[in-house]
């Protein structure tokens, strides 16, 4: 057994590296131009006088909140269109061709329409967070759904489970994996279109407008500065704190030894 | 209690016939065994009988009445335990009892208890990946019982274990069944397995599945698998499955 700090550790390490190589890469460009591109010192500085500010915490907290409300939309939605695409086959066609028709615009290009609509806002963002971000979700259950172990149903039939049993005790517990895996590859979409979206127009609060308004006054430290905090956000929430929800409600699948298979 | 009764049965996959004209009448209380080679359609039967499977033609009867599905009198185990892996010992034997509607403290009750009678007693908060194959059939058997069935349907329950464990799983399910007048079938690829438990022992050909001979070994428990009488009924059934010349 390893100790669990060792262990947070171990998850911790590679991404320290990798962030420090970019960091390095960001401080051989200093030296190159120093003009143009700040030191890493000097971006960190910059950070902590930011974060001292109010108008830095309405940024990410207006971020944070359109995230927080179409994310779990898109999650939900994306699940239950997934689940009864599972379990009706001519519905299962019709959503795997809206998703391939989905998939090839961006979700970006529907901003100006949404904007036209519902005028500026968080409305327009978190419609394209929840139309980039709910197929994902809705192919990985749709998947797991249809493969859902017959032998496992006919157990619950033969013990007297109804409709509404099956579902709750058979395609639910065995399509979580799925719906985990799907939230997690839905989260990059959901970030990604967020960020876009804001830089793009439609609101003048946000992370993505804070670090376009400063790429448009040529304010170099902060454009730097916004990268960095969105890399590290996203990181955050989908490599610790998705993982270990995973981990939390997936503990069965993490469990060895005992068995001979 | 209850009799199983197939009826003049036959059964088709699309054009693929699996059953023809299949009699089986098992007493209650009584042990029968259907033995076949593989593909022959005995386990397409047994499904009849828990209400997974209906007959093309002819009838499947349980306690004299036609079987429309599953019945909670009737319970089937599988030939892969199929114990839901994302559940713990208690949840998975329990199962049943939750979708009927136990209250938990009761639940809890009878899931110990029929725990203790398959030698699984403290095992509760295992998942299935920490047991080991005969352990995990002892629990799926435990599930079943624990809905007191007057009628389990054993669909090669022991096949994917090794030969001594596949043994002692064949003692204790004789203990399980000794007085407890449940009307048992079990199908079996192994002959040697069917006449060490059964009172009747149905022989099917190959695909489609029909009864070539009804076997009765009338031997008192527990049977010595190298009696003479052993070996001549094991060499009829090799004879009658062509797997040994005449």
């Amino acid at each position: 057994m390893i100790s669990p700090l060792r262990k947070v550790w171990r998850q911790i390490w590679p991404f320290l590296i990798a962030a420090g190589s970019l960091l390095l890469l960001l401080q051989l460009g200093n030296l190159q131009k120093p003009i143009v591109i700040p030191s890493v010192p000097d971006v960190f500085v910059r950070l902590f006088k930011e974060l001292g500010k109010p108008a830095f915490w309405q940024s990410l907290s207006s971020s944070l909140y359109r995230l927080g409300i179409g994310y779990p939309i898109a999650c939900l939605l994306g699940g239950l269109l997934g689940l009864l695409a599972g379990l009706s086959r001519s519905f299962a066609i019709y959503l795997r061709s809206l998703i391939g028709i989905l998939q090839s615009i961006p979700p970006i290009t529907w901003l100006p329409m949404l904007m036209i609509l519902y005028g500026f806002g968080n409305i327009p963002i978190i419609t394209i967070i929840i139309v980039a971000s709910f197929f994902p979700m809705a192919l990985s259950v749709m998947n797991a759904t249809e493969g859902v172990n017959p032998t496992h149903l006919e157990v619950a039939k033969v013990l007297g489970a109804r409709r509404g049993q099956l579902l709750r005790k058979v395609y639910l517990p065995e399509t979580l994996p799925a719906f985990v895996t799907g939230a997690q590859v839905a989260f990059g979409n959901a970030w990604r279109s967020l960020v876009a979206g804001e830089m793009v127009g439609g609101v003048a609060v946000g992370l993505g407008y804070a670090s376009s308004f400063a790429g448009e006054v040529a304010d170099m430290k902060g454009v730097i500065m916004y990268i960095i905090v969105i890399g590290t956000i996203a990181t955050f929430l989908d490599q610790f704190a998705l993982e270990f929800l995973k981990r939390k409600l997936l503990h069965w699948r993490y469990i060895k030894g005992g068995g001979d298979h | 209690m209850q009799t199983l009764k197939l009826r003049g049965v036959n059964k088709s996959f699309g054009s693929l016939q699996v059953l023809k004209d299949i009699e089986i009448n098992v007493e209650q209380g009584e042990f029968a065994a259907i033995v076949g080679p593989s593909g022959c359609g005995k386990s397409t039967a047994l499904r009849m009988f828990a209400g997974l499977e209906r007959p093309s033609s002819g009838e499947a009867l349980a306690g004299g009445h036609p079987i429309n599905g599953p019945g909670p009198d009737r319970m089937l185990i599988f030939q892969e335990h199929a114990l839901y892996p994302w559940s713990t010992v208690e949840a998975n034997v329990g199962l049943g009892l939750e979708l009927s509607g136990v209250p938990k403290s009761e639940r809890l009750k009878r899931v110990n208890a029929v725990l203790d009678k398959v030698n699984l007693s403290g095992f509760n908060r295992y998942y299935p990946a920490q047991l080991s194959g005969g352990m995990k059939q002892r629990a799926a058997i435990a599930r079943a019982l624990v809905m007191d069935p007057d009628v389990l349907l054993l669909d090669e329950p022991y096949g994917a274990l090794d030969a001594l464990t596949r043994l002692t799983m064949q003692n204790e399910l004789l203990k399980i069944w000794s007085g407890s007048g449940k009307t048992m079938l079990l199908i079996t690829h192994d002959i040697d397995e069917a006449l060490y438990l059964a009172d009747k022992i149905y022989v099917m050909s190959a695909r489609p599945g029909q009864i070539v001979e009804t076997i009765v070994p009338g031997k008192p428990r527990p049977r010595n698998r190298n009696s003479d009488s052993f070996a001549a009924h094991r060499h009829r059934i090799m004879e009658l499955l062509g797997i040994e010349e005449t």
